[in-house]
């Protein structure tokens, strides 16, 4: 008597697949967080034992007060007429760096929209701040100990 | 449910299936493709700018939340808050010697008292950093005006 073998089907089952592939997406979508990923550049000096000190009268000196107050070469003065008296000083000297000092009892966010205007000044006024530096109160306080202010 | 028509002929009432295997493999890939580790989960009201550069991926973070804690990560592990800005000078100064070249990000909560921000960008300057990224949201033309 010859015995029939059953034949058994070679596949691999699949009706599985998307419901393991919704719970992928689904985690993927739970875990991700759309963060931000941009923001604003800045270099440091590579050694600043060998920077050129900026002297404040050398520079345009713009201070930020609390709530926002700027003080532009020790005049008060609106953020909107920031960069265009920066046009008019560039002018007459395109390398003149700007100094961003920002009291400590301002905010973050006041510095940070003060920041953002100086380096939009290529689209706004046509004309590129060549260097802007952010002293700390330490290296302020450096700066005045030099001259015997304490 | 079948629909039956004219002369008795009946028309299957389904959603054609086959197809969302390949479209859900798709989404897969997108989100293998974009997904982001987030090194830091700090709360943070960021400051809005018109000006943003592409942050690089691993760089460093330096998170100061509104109430001035300070946590830091190396980019490849969760933030941890630090005590003081001697702990922030050192642990830039570990970071500097392992590369050089390494970025920083500063996440920083826009209502917090720039004297906080400025101990830390302090620390940085200390540790030799060289490049530092302010992390910022897009601010609009329409905010912007």
């Amino acid at each position: 008597m010859k015995i029939k073998k059953k034949d058994v089907e070679s596949e691999i089952f699949t009706g599985s697949m998307a419901d393991i592939s919704f719970l992928l997406i689904i985690y993927f979508m739970v875990t991700s967080v759309f963060s931000a990923t941009r923001g604003l550049d800045f270099q440091l000096p590579e050694d600043s034992s060998q920077t050129p000190e900026i002297k404040q009268e050398d520079s345009i000196d713009v201070h930020v007060m609390p709530n926002g107050v700027l003080q532009v070469d020790g005049k008060a003065m609106p953020i909107d007429q920031l960069l265009p008296y920066i046009k008019g000083v560039l002018k007459q000297n395109p390398d003149k760096p700007v100094i961003l000092r920002t009291d400590p009892d301002a905010t973050y966010g006041d510095m940070i929209a003060v920041f953002d205007l100086l380096r939009q000044a290529p689209t706004k006024i046509g004309m590129e701040i060549k260097t802007i530096s952010i002293p700390t109160q330490r290296e302020i306080q450096n700066v005045w100990a030099l001259f015997g202010v304490h | 449910m079948a629909i039956i028509r004219g002369r008795g002929r009946k028309i299957g009432a389904g959603i054609f299936t086959a197809s969302m295997a390949d479209i859900v493999f798709l989404l897969i890939v997108f989100f293998v493709i974009t997904y982001n580790v987030e090194v830091d989960h700090t709360q943070v009201l960021l400051p809005k700018t018109m000006v943003r550069s592409k942050i690089p991926e691993h760089a460093a973070f330096i998170s100061i939340d509104k109430t001035g804690v300070v946590r830091v990560s190396t980019g490849k592990e969760m933030s941890l808050p630090v005590g003081s800005n001697e702990e922030v000078q050192s642990f830039a100064a570990n970071v500097v010697a392992e590369n050089p070249y390494k970025e920083f990000v500063i996440k920083a909560d826009k209502g917090v008292k720039y004297e906080a921000f400025d101990q830390v960008l302090d620390a940085l300057k200390q540790a030799k950093a060289k490049v530092i990224y302010l992390l910022s949201e897009q601010k609009t033309v329409d905010e912007a005006n």
